[in-house]
């Protein structure tokens, strides 16, 4: 088993705390995606794997092994770094074929190989070039194509993508998704990019302060944010979330209501939570100049242009709700009726932010699939 | 236009100024180094002699055993050039790339060191060198002069400079630290290791001062103290004689240099981490 499992794995710099307490497991020949802002952990957590930071409290299991004082030369990884880590001296033939060399691997092995990647990534014609001479994109696969001669079960890749042009991104993650399905290695994948990491990721583990926020797939971990800072963070523009008060099936806002249908009704009741807030996509939001039934009154405060479709932000009785429409007929100022679509809604407990979960007539509807998501999210 | 072709002129002779108050007395030294003693004296400005005159090379062979001192103060300078570097390089390897405990207080104390005068320890080395047996050899100049904080600083420097990713890549393809060293940081830190290598050496090769407190007898000698026999000899300073020490002694690391003036060069221009 090619698995990496975590087990109350902590990471502590003098008195700072880094990764608390993370637990879970990286299935074999998965994708799996660190996602989080920067300063969250992630990228510490993909050197703990690699063998390059040490774990300060916890188990780490490596193909049922524990590797926590296993050197990172012995743990059979392969790794991309952010800043490509090219040897600045070695042309692109060595930089790809020098830990095979030193390894001992034999010369017609080695050649075999070089010349696999280098068709494979589109660097012929580069192998006696130096890094300098390189563009940004042959350098990241350089950098690619050094960690994949290793042949390694594992495959780490601390933000790749991140000095690339928007056009090369799209091209390397495709090149990405090829190579897993050629090689099927354990992938793991540092990204502070959401839309890498829906595009990219069998499942996401999202991070914040050190600490795993959820652990899903892309759909899950859109449709059903565990928490507010999962529904925020994933997703332009971000989830909004309300403040309100639910009492007798009805949620208000302000001194605004509107009726909740009797499936959240009940779900809410059988949870019991008192102190709620409400999540909801902007997309989600139907926005109209006339009165729509079961609605709620807002004001438009100003207009995004997003291309294809428009942001429209608005004043809900003094929060601030962000809607999605198609055109852009909205004015500052001008009054505007929105209506919550009912099955699109989150709720959350005040206190934990924690989801209060979904009614089970919800769970059974079918996710939107992951490819739209990947589109929705890169307008 | 025209003050641009005036600030030319002013560089041009600031520039040439300076090369003439550079090359002056190498010029001086070699014209008197083949003038007879009384040319010397009576003739100071005439800077290429003639008719030339051999005498001074001559006696300078015929009273020292010339290719010995040569020979000695090769010897001193290289081994202690090689060794400085080796202990430099192994040193500033360890100060940047692991991790131990009192390694900040240990790399302050050792630069430091630097700032001790030359004379504060000279005393103690004398006792320790004496104590060994190694007065009036060339190992004994040799022993106190096979470390250097300089040297650990300047290449400790440079390699601060190499991105640690590039240490963790070879750490993940199982590299060990030798190879490390040898394929990666080596190449990477070149320049450095060539500024500190060279002046070592011209240090080492024109020092006077530990060399005339060790070596006692001439076969032992170094150039610079052969080259003080005849400034301060009994019947007065020799000075064309010592004119051709001095030729001598300039003569050899200017030679190397040329010699591996290409490769120097290259080291420096080729150097470059992106």
């Amino acid at each position: 088993m090619k698995d990496i499992v975590f087990e109350n794995v902590s990471k502590t710099y003098g008195k700072t705390e880094v990764v608390k307490n993370l637990n879970f497991r990286v299935r074999e020949g998965e994708r799996l995606i660190l996602l989080g802002p920067s300063g969250c952990g992630k990228s510490t957590t993909l050197r703990m794997i690699a063998g390059l930071e040490e774990i300060t409290a916890g188990n780490l299991y490596m193909n049922g092994r524990r590797v926590n004082d296993v050197p990172s030369g012995e743990r059979n990884v392969a790794m991309v770094f952010q800043n490509y880590a090219l040897y600045p001296h070695m042309t692109v033939r060595e930089n790809i074929t020098y830990g095979l060399k030193v390894q001992k691997v034999p010369q017609d092995e080695i050649e075999k190989r070089l010349d696999h990647v280098l068709e494979m990534l589109q660097l012929i014609g580069c192998e006696n070039r130096l890094p300098k001479d390189l563009s940004g994109g042959q350098r990241q696969r350089v950098a690619l194509a050094r960690a994949l001669v290793k042949r390694s079960n594992y495959f780490l890749l601390d933000e790749p993508l991140s000095n690339l042009d928007v056009q090369l991104r799209i091209s390397a993650r495709k090149e990405l998704k090829k190579i897993h399905d050629l090689y099927k290695q354990t992938i793991v994948y540092v990204t502070h990019d959401q839309i890498e990491a829906m595009t990219l990721g069998d499942r996401i583990a999202l991070m914040y302060d050190g600490k795993l926020q959820m652990l899903d797939t892309p759909e899950n971990v859109y449709n059903r944010p565990a928490n507010v800072f999962t529904a925020r963070f994933i997703g332009s523009p971000p989830t909004n979330i309300l403040k309100i008060n639910y009492f007798n099936g009805k949620v208000h806002i302000g001194s605004q209501s509107f009726t909740l249908s009797d499936m959240w009704v009940k779900h809410i009741g059988r949870k019991g939570t008192k102190n709620l807030l409400l999540g909801i996509r902007p997309e989600h939001i139907e926005i109209s100049a006339q009165p729509l039934e079961n609605s709620l009154r807002g004001k438009v405060k100003y207009v995004e242009n997003q291309g294809n479709e428009y942001c429209v932000y608005t004043n809900l009785e003094g929060q601030e709700a962000a809607v999605i429409s198609g055109h852009n007929h909205w004015r500052p100022d001008e009054l505007v009726y929105l209506r919550l679509s009912g099955h699109r809604i989150h709720f959350f407990n005040a206190e934990t932010e924690k989801s209060i979960g979904y009614p089970e007539a919800l769970l059974d509807k079918q996710s939107p699939s992951h490819e739209n998501i990947g589109q929705r999210m890169s307008v | 236009m025209k003050t641009n072709r005036m600030v030319s002129v002013i560089w041009h002779f600031i520039i040439f100024t300076t090369v003439v108050i550079l090359i002056f007395p190498v010029v001086f030294s070699i014209g008197v180094s083949f003038k007879p003693l009384a040319d010397a004296y009576n003739n100071v400005l005439n800077f290429i002699p003639f008719p030339l005159t051999m005498e001074n090379y001559a006696k300078l062979f015929h009273t020292l055993p010339v290719v010995k001192i040569v020979f000695n103060t090769f010897i001193v300078a290289s081994v202690v050039t090689t060794f400085k570097l080796i202990t430099s390089f192994l040193a500033a390897y360890a100060f940047v790339y692991f991790d131990f405990k009192g390694k900040r207080i240990l790399y302050f104390v050792l630069i430091s060191t630097i700032f001790i005068p030359f004379t504060v320890t000279m005393i103690p080395n004398y006792l320790i060198v004496s104590e060994l047996g190694l007065i009036d050899s060339v190992w004994g100049v040799i022993l106190p002069q096979l470390a250097d904080a300089m040297g650990i600083f300047l290449i400790h420097q440079s390699m601060r400079g190499i991105p640690f990713s590039l240490i963790e890549a070879a750490r993940l393809d199982h590299i060990s630290h030798g190879r490390v060293m040898k394929d990666i940081v080596l190449p990477l830190v070149r320049p450095s290791v060539t500024s500190a290598g060279i002046w070592f050496f011209i240090t080492t090769w024109n020092e006077f001062v530990w060399p005339v407190l060790i070596l006692k007898t001439v076969d032992n000698y170094t150039l610079p103290l052969a080259l003080q026999m005849f400034i301060s000899s009994e019947g007065g300073t020799d000075f064309t004689v010592a004119m051709a020490v001095s030729v001598i002694t300039m003569i050899i690391p200017l030679a190397l240099y040329l010699m591996f003036q290409r490769y120097i060069i290259g080291t420096f221009t080729s150097s470059g981490i992106k």
